[in-house]
This record gives structure tokens, C-alpha cells and sequence, in this order.
């Protein structure tokens, strides 16, 4: 069952990959045809009235009548080259203009004279040398050597190996006749060239500074460094066969192995592969030609080049043809297609090149790899600066969705933060309401049902006189506990001590004030009201109890300080004359219930915000000592 | 017994009660003291018994059937600056007393008071004495320090411009406010026991608001208007 789940998506895989490939490769057989038609269609004509093409070759010794165009063997020997002779007819009427003659194509060099005397030799031509060329030469003919009627050419043709040499059909006439045929070739072969190159020049610079900038985009530095050796192919001079030794020969010879073994790293990268190990060897015969072309006599790495870098680039082109069919594959995009159409235009010129090499097929020795190789370069060059300036605005809106989104986030943010603050405050509300309610029940609710229930006994004014008093010191307390004292104790003790003074001035009472230090008790930042309110009940209960069940006559209030090495901690004691009470056992009140009950509830409260409340009481008097904590608790200890 | 002041005449006081119960209590508390006392239940009734004369004290409740308390307290420093005046509250909460202290009043009295405690303020308030509880001394100098913090939320509660107060007076403040007597104050600050009352007074006159025209002629002394 796994099998069959494994190979399921094999099957429509596989039909995917020929549904792409299938139309892909139709359309580079397509391409293939439409390039060597062009090349066919695109062969620059000639003025056929001109040609001269019957001649005498002596070579090697023999001579015998050839036609042009002609091969000769190959040589790598100067010293007597082939030599032409033929003739031509000069007829003085038709020199309104003067005369010229004019080579198509040759290979590798000529020297033309006309009835003995030298008008051109192209070795000083640097672009007449370069054999991947096809440069033309025109000279004029000077009026003086012209005779009327038949008028002797003889051409020697240079070949340095290993091509054979080979000459093309040599037209003589009217130098207007001749020209534009001349300079069409021109154009083409020489000047495009070299406008290909500048540009190429151009772009290497462009990729070289994006490759420095960006350096983990090692896709930029392999395309400008083929795009360098191309230019420097292209510009410098190449070496003319009496200057033997040349190391620039060899440099020149590599560089175009090495070029399309670049350009075959480039598509690697360029399509997201990693670029194997192996693919180094790419580079050898390159390298390999370049080194013996250091080493070496003239005519080895010429021969070398022609057995080992010439396939070199085809194998690269094929390579290349085969990772951008796989990339058109996989990406199926305009430029994984562009690359493809390109390389296969080129691939299809260096076949072309072959066969005229091989003389298979007779194209006047018209090479068009190198012109094409260049366009292509230039095409790729300027499709990376299209993606370079496309990433730019992916960055730039990237950027602007960036700000958008961080704007966004900060919104929300604010938000959450908002209702998280508006929950917080509700919380804080609710818990704030609760205890309100608490400290109001405690107190004044109570102390308001007893003074309905006094008057609806009709009890005497005084009783109720009290149950109302107490309540609204109840409420005194509980709306001035709420008040913000910052943690200081002692702002609470203070309104205490005044409402407890009114409260014992009418029973002639004398409330004694005692602060041991001058700040009073320390500060408590984590003291809330509701540890504010116990403490304050705690003490009007001592207060109560003293007026009302020990008759006492002098109170005592001490606020004191102390610190036992953790912190400092404050006690309050309340000291009152009275008669007392017998405490039991159990540390309660004995006596009567009422103050019992009111001992409980001091001692809870004290439990409640983590003080010690500690009781001592005789005939002579009641101590009321509460020990405060060194930091009060955040919730209730004890809850009652 | 009868009350008098430097002159030798009764004492008059101005009620202003609208509670018909608390109005009886606090006059029969004030005319055993020896008091002459008037009484009113409104703003309105208030300023016709004004046009027979002023009052030495003006004790007035901050609700009015007709009105504030705190326009009446305000006409009255105006027209009489020499009268004493004392709000009535119920609970002496800084919300009502602050208000009434900033248009000139000189603390307050408790509406549940005892009947000597009421004589016994009114008396110690026309001998130049002015009260100030511990809970309204702690409201103002939990202000001062909210001053200081420069916080930009306004604090919650009437507003209070405590910037005049001296160093000395907020220490006074802080004592009442911690139940300090005049007597510890005094000696804890080294001062005579009988200069508190006059620092008391002079801490109400500064946190009285000003007039319009008294706020221009201390900017022109200031020198921050040019006539």
C-alpha cells in the first residue's frame, strides 16, 4: 500500500516533466532552424562582376591551377607560404574612380601585390590576425601600377596551423564597386565585435562592484570574471607569427575554454544549484592550454587548443543547454527560458563553426561562435541587472510592508495593552469594591441596624446617640483609610489620634501620645488600606474597651521603632489605668462575652495583615501591644 | 455667659444649615456658649441677613438648597475680609474642605461634633487660631509632593496650588498630619510653641486662590506685565 502510495506521484511527475520538456525542446529545434537560416540568410554578398577566382597556386614546389575559394594544407612554417598568381583586366575607362582589391576572407594572413609590387599585407592588421574574425581587407590599387588590359595578382597566404589555410575569392574593380561590400563585412565582423566587447566591458564592471558588495552572491563574480577574459580576449593584440615566444598567445588561446566553463558555473549558481566539487574539471583543459601555452613552443598550444578547448566549449554549451532545460523544468520562468534560447542560439553557431572547420559544409570559413557567445554574454549581463534592479524594489516594498506591518503590530499592541490595562483596572475596582463592602459591613451596616432596632424599641436617646456616633466614625475611617498615605502609617495614626481624642474628651479621659522617634514608624510601600483599617480598628477597639468596660481614666498610645538586624519594624501600644480584665487560660477574656468578642476580633484583625497582637491586662491596667510586621502581606492571611 | 470679643459686644455668628435638626443642634450648642447666633437655611436667606451687618464667624454647609456653599464663602471675603469663616461637613472629607479652604475658609467643623467641642473651635478660631485637622494637613502635603514628582496627570481631588508654602510650613504640615501636637511640633522644628497658630494661618492665606485682581497686581509686581 506505502508502494503504491510512493510511486503514485511518480507517474503524473514524470508526465509533468514531458509535458515542459516536450514544447521546450520543440522550441529550441525551432530556434536551431531559424539561426541557421539566419546565418545563411544573413552571408553578406558580394559583387560577383569583380571576382577573380581562377589562379595558379604553387605550394609546397608543385604548381597547379586552383579555383577560389581554396584550402591549403596546414603549416606551421612561414618560410615559403602558398603562393597565388592570377590575372585580372584593368580597363582604363572605367577608372573614373580609382582601383582596389578586396578579400572577403583568408586565413590566417595575406600579402597582395599587384604586378610585383606589395598594396596590402594584413599581418599588421591586429583584427586580420585574429582568426575567429572573419576580417575583411581592402587596398587601393595605385593608379601608376595599373597597365590597361591584363594586370598580374599574386597573393601569398600565411597559414599558421592548425587550420588549414584557406582563401576566399579575391575581387578586383572599382573601389566604389568594392567598398560597400567591404564595409558590410566590416561592420559585422569587426565593428560589432567590438562594440560587444566595450559593453561587455561595461557589464563586467556593473557585476564586478555587485559582486564585491554583495560577496555571498558569487553569481555576479563568476559572469564578470568570463566577461573580463572576453574583453581581454577581444582587445589585445594577438600575436603575429615571426614574434614566436608569446605568453599573451596562450592567455588569448585560454580564455575561451575557461570562459564557457565560467558560464557553465554561472548557470549553476544562477539556477540555485550547488556547484559540485567535480565541476572544477571543467576548468582543466583551460587551465591545461593556458599553461602550456606558458611553457611550450608556438605551434603546441595552438594544436592543443584545437583538440582540447575547442571541444571544451561545446561541451560546456551542452552542459549549459542541459541545466537550463532542466531549470525551464523545474522553474518554468522567462529567465531559466531566455538562458535556454540563448544557449541554444550559440550551441547551434558553435556546431555551424565545426562543420566549416571540418569542411563539411562550405560557408566562405565564416566563424560566428564568438560574435554570438558575446551577444549572449551582454543578453545575460543585462537580464542580472533587470533582477538586480527588480530585488531592489522587492527590497523597497519589502521595506514599506515592513513599516506597515510594524505599525500594524504596534496598533495592536496597544490595543491588548489598553484592554489589558482597562482589565487590570476593573480587577483592581471589583477587589477595591469588595473590601469597601467588607469594612462597611464590619461597621456602619452593623451599627445601622442596631440604631433601627434601639429605635424601634424606643430605647433612650443615649444608646442610640452612640450606635449613630459609631458609625459615622465607622465611616470617617473607611473614607479616610481609602486615602493615599504612601506608605507612611503614621499620616493614619494622625487623624486616629484626633477622632479618638474627640471621641474621650466627653468621658474626661486623657489620651497620653508618646512617638519614640521624631519619623514615627517606618515606611510600609506595600501598605494597602485595608491593612490601614485593621490596624486602626484594632486600636479604637483597645480604646473602646477601655472606656467602656474598664473605666479607665489616662490613655497611653506608643508608637515605637525597633530593629532586630532584618529591618526595622514598628510597635504600637495602647496602655490604658483601667481596672482590667482576668484573662483565662487560653489567653480570652474570662468575663463578660462583649469583650471577648472584641479581643477575637483584634486578635483575627492583627492575624489578618501579619501583626502580633499581644495582651496583657490586671487590676491595674490593660496593655495592648501590636507588634507590626517588617513587610505587610499582599492578601489576607486569615480569612474572616 | 456670654461671649464677647475685643470690643466688649456678643460675638455674632452667621449658621448656614439647610438640615433643620443639625441647624438646632449647632445653635443651641453656640448660644449656651454665649454666641449670638443667626441663622439661615439658603444662599439667599444667608445674604439678606448679611445686609444688616457682617458677622465676626460665618459657619456655613457647602450644599444649598439654592446654591454652594462656596459662592456664599467667596462674596464673604470679599466684602467682609475681617469675618472668620468655618465650613460645616459631615464627614471632613478634603473633597468639600479644600474647595471651601481655597475661596478663604479656615477649616471646618463637624457636623456631629460635641457641644463644647463646637464652642471650643469657634472660640479658638476668633482668638486667631486656625484649626487644621490631621486628615486635611496630610491632604496638602501628599500635594506638595505630588508636586514635585511633576507628574503630567493632574492629581485626583480639587485642585490646590501648594508652590507658595514654605519649607517651614510643610514641616508643620507633616507634623499635624502625623498627630503631632503643637507642643512636639515645636520643639522637634525648635520653635516657640506659640508661633504655630500664626504658621497655620498664614498656610490657609496661601492656599486661598486669588482674585483676578489680586493675581494681576503680583504679576505686575513680578514683573511679568508691563502697564
Amino acid at each position: 500500500m506505502s508502494e503504491i502510495a510512493a510511486k503514485a506521484p511518480t507517474r503524473p511527475r514524470r508526465r509533468l516533466i514531458a509535458s515542459r520538456l516536450v514544447p521546450y525542446l520543440l522550441l529550441q529545434a525551432l530556434i536551431v532552424i531559424v539561426t541557421i537560416l539566419g546565418i545563411r540568410l544573413l552571408q553578406p554578398s558580394d559583387p560577383d562582376d569583380y571576382a577573380v577566382s581562377d589562379f595558379s597556386a604553387r605550394e609546397d614546389g608543385l604548381t597547379r591551377p586552383v579555383t577560389l575559394p581554396h584550402f591549403t594544407s596546414s603549416r606551421y612554417s612561414l618560410a615559403d607560404p602558398p603562393f597565388y598568381t592570377g590575372t585580372f583586366t584593368f580597363r582604363s575607362g572605367d577608372a573614373a574612380s580609382g582601383w582596389s582589391v578586396y578579400l572577403p576572407r583568408f586565413s590566417n594572413a595575406v600579402e597582395v601585390a599587384v604586378n610585383g609590387v606589395v598594396v596590402l599585407d594584413s599581418r599588421r592588421d591586429a583584427n586580420a590576425n585574429r582568426s575567429d574574425r572573419n576580417t575583411p581587407q581592402i587596398a587601393v590599387i595605385p593608379a601608376s601600377l595599373l597597365r590597361e588590359g591584363a594586370n598580374e595578382i599574386t597573393v601569398r597566404l600565411f597559414v599558421w596551423g592548425p587550420l588549414k589555410g584557406f582563401l576566399d575569392t579575391v575581387y578586383v574593380g572599382p573601389d566604389a564597386a568594392l567598398r560597400p561590400a567591404y564595409e558590410t563585412r566590416t561592420l559585422l565582423f569587426v565593428t560589432l565585435p567590438v562594440v560587444f566587447s566595450a559593453w561587455q566591458a561595461i557589464l563586467a564592471v556593473i557585476l564586478a562592484i555587485m559582486w564585491l558588495m554583495r560577496r555571498h552572491e558569487s553569481v555576479y563574480g563568476v559572469l564578470a570574471t568570463a566577461m573580463v577574459l572576453g574583453v581581454v580576449q577581444a582587445f589585445a593584440p594577438p600575436p603575429v607569427p615571426p614574434a614566436t615566444v608569446s605568453h599573451l598567445a596562450a592567455v588569448l588561446l585560454a580564455s575561451a575554454p575557461i570562459e564557457s566553463a565560467l558560464i557553465v558555473a554561472f548557470g549553476a549558481l544562477f539556477f540555485g544549484w550547488r556547484w559540485p566539487r567535480y565541476g572544477t574539471l571543467l576548468f582543466v583543459p583551460g587551465l591545461a592550454v593556458f599553461v602550456i601555452g606558458l611553457i611550450g613552443g608556438p605551434p603546441l598550444p595552438r594544436i592543443l587548443f584545437l583538440m582540447l578547448g575547442i571541444p571544451t566549449v561545446g561541451l560546456c554549451l551542452f552542459l549549459m543547454a542541459c541545466i537550463t532545460a532542466i531549470a525551464v523544468v523545474r522553474r518554468q520562468d522567462a529567465a531559466s527560458f531566455m538562458i535556454g534560447c540563448a544557449v541554444t542560439i550559440v550551441l547551434t553557431c558553435w556546431m555551424q563553426d565545426m562543420l566549416t572547420v571540418l569542411e563539411i559544409v562550405n560557408n566562405d570559413r565564416i566563424f560566428v561562435s564568438r560574435l554570438s557567445y558575446s551577444a549572449m554574454l551582454v543578453a545575460i549581463g543585462a537580464g542580472l541587472t533587470w533582477r538586480f534592479a527588480r530585488a531592489l524594489n522587492q527590497v523597497d516594498s519589502f521595506a514599506g510592508q515592513l513599516v506597515t506591518r510594524v505599525r500594524e503590530a504596534e496598533e495592536r499592541l496597544k490595543a491588548s495593552f489598553a484592554r489589558e490595562e482597562e482589565r487590570a483596572r476593573a480587577a483592581a475596582l471589583a477587589n477595591e469594591r469588595t473590601r469597601l463592602m467588607r469594612d462597611l459591613h464590619d461597621g456602619l451596616g452593623g451599627q445601622l441596624v442596631s440604631i433601627v432596632a434601639l429605635s424601634e424599641r424606643g430605647s433612650a436617646g443615649a444608646t442610640i446617640t452612640d450606635a449613630a456616633r459609631a458609625a459615622l466614625k465607622d465611616l470617617r475611617l473607611v473614607i479616610d483609610s481609602m486615602d493615599d498615605i504612601g506608605g507612611d502609617l503614621m499620616l493614619a495614626l494622625g487623624s486616629w489620634r484626633e477622632r479618638a481624642t474627640a471621641q474621650l474628651r466627653p468621658h474626661d479621659i486623657t489620651l497620653d501620645w508618646r512617638v519614640a522617634t521624631p519619623q514615627g514608624l517606618p515606611l510600609h510601600p506595600e501598605l494597602r488600606p485595608w491593612h490601614v483599617i485593621q490596624i486602626v480598628r484594632i486600636l479604637d477597639e483597645a480604646v473602646t474597651n477601655a472606656v467602656k468596660h474598664a473605666q479607665a481614666r489616662r490613655i497611653a498610645v506608643t508608637i515605637d521603632t525597633f530593629d532586630a538586624g532584618q529591618g526595622p519594624y514598628g510597635v504600637i501600644s495602647v496602655t490604658d489605668d483601667g481596672s482590667g480584665f482576668a484573662l483565662a487560660g487560653n489567653g480570652e477574656a474570662a468575663g463578660a462575652g462583649q469583650t471577648a468578642r472584641g479581643l477575637r476580633n483584634m486578635k483575627s484583625r492583627a492575624a489578618r495583615c501579619g501583626a502580633v497582637l499581644d495582651l496583657a491586662s490586671d487590676a491595674s491596667g490593660t496593655r495592648v501591644r501590636l507588634k507590626l510586621p517588617q513587610r505587610f502581606p499582599d492578601s489576607d492571611m486569615a480569612v474572616g | 455667659m456670654t461671649e464677647q470679643g475685643e470690643t466688649g459686644e456678643a460675638i455674632t455668628i452667621l449658621l448656614v444649615e439647610d438640615d433643620a435638626p443639625t441647624c438646632w443642634r449647632l445653635q443651641d450648642a453656640l448660644a449656651k456658649a454665649g454666641y449670638e447666633v443667626r441663622s439661615a437655611s439658603t444662599l439667599a436667606e444667608a445674604r439678606q441677613a448679611l445686609s444688616a451687618g457682617a458677622p465676626r464667624v460665618l459657619l456655613t454647609d457647602l450644599r444649598l438648597p439654592d446654591g454652594h456653599g462656596v459662592e456664599l464663602i467667596r462674596e464673604m471675603r470679599q466684602r467682609f475680609p475681617d469675618t472668620e469663616i468655618m465650613v460645616i461637613s459631615a464627614l471632613g472629607d478634603e473633597e468639600s474642605v479644600i474647595s471651601a479652604i481655597t475661596v478663604g475658609a479656615t477649616g471646618y467643623l463637624l457636623k456631629d461634633a460635641f457641644p463644647t467641642d463646637i464652642a471650643t473651635t469657634v472660640r479658638d478660631l476668633v482668638a486667631g487660631h486656625s484649626p487644621i485637622s490631621a486628615s486635611i494637613a496630610r491632604f496638602i502635603v501628599r500635594r506638595t509632593q505630588g508636586a514635585a514628582q511633576t507628574s503630567a496627570e493632574p492629581p485626583p481631588g480639587p485642585a490646590l496650588n501648594t508652590a507658595k508654602l514654605t519649607p517651614r510650613e510643610i514641616d508643620i504640615l507633616w507634623g499635624i498630619a502625623k498627630g503631632f501636637s503643637y507642643a512636639e511640633i515645636a520643639s522637634h522644628l525648635g520653635l516657640s510653641k506659640q508661633t504655630v497658630p500664626g504658621h497655620i494661618k498664614n498656610i490657609y492665606r496661601k492656599l486661598e486662590v486669588h482674585t483676578r485682581s489680586e493675581a494681576v497686581f503680583e504679576a505686575v509686581q513680578q514683573g511679568l506685565i508691563k502697564l
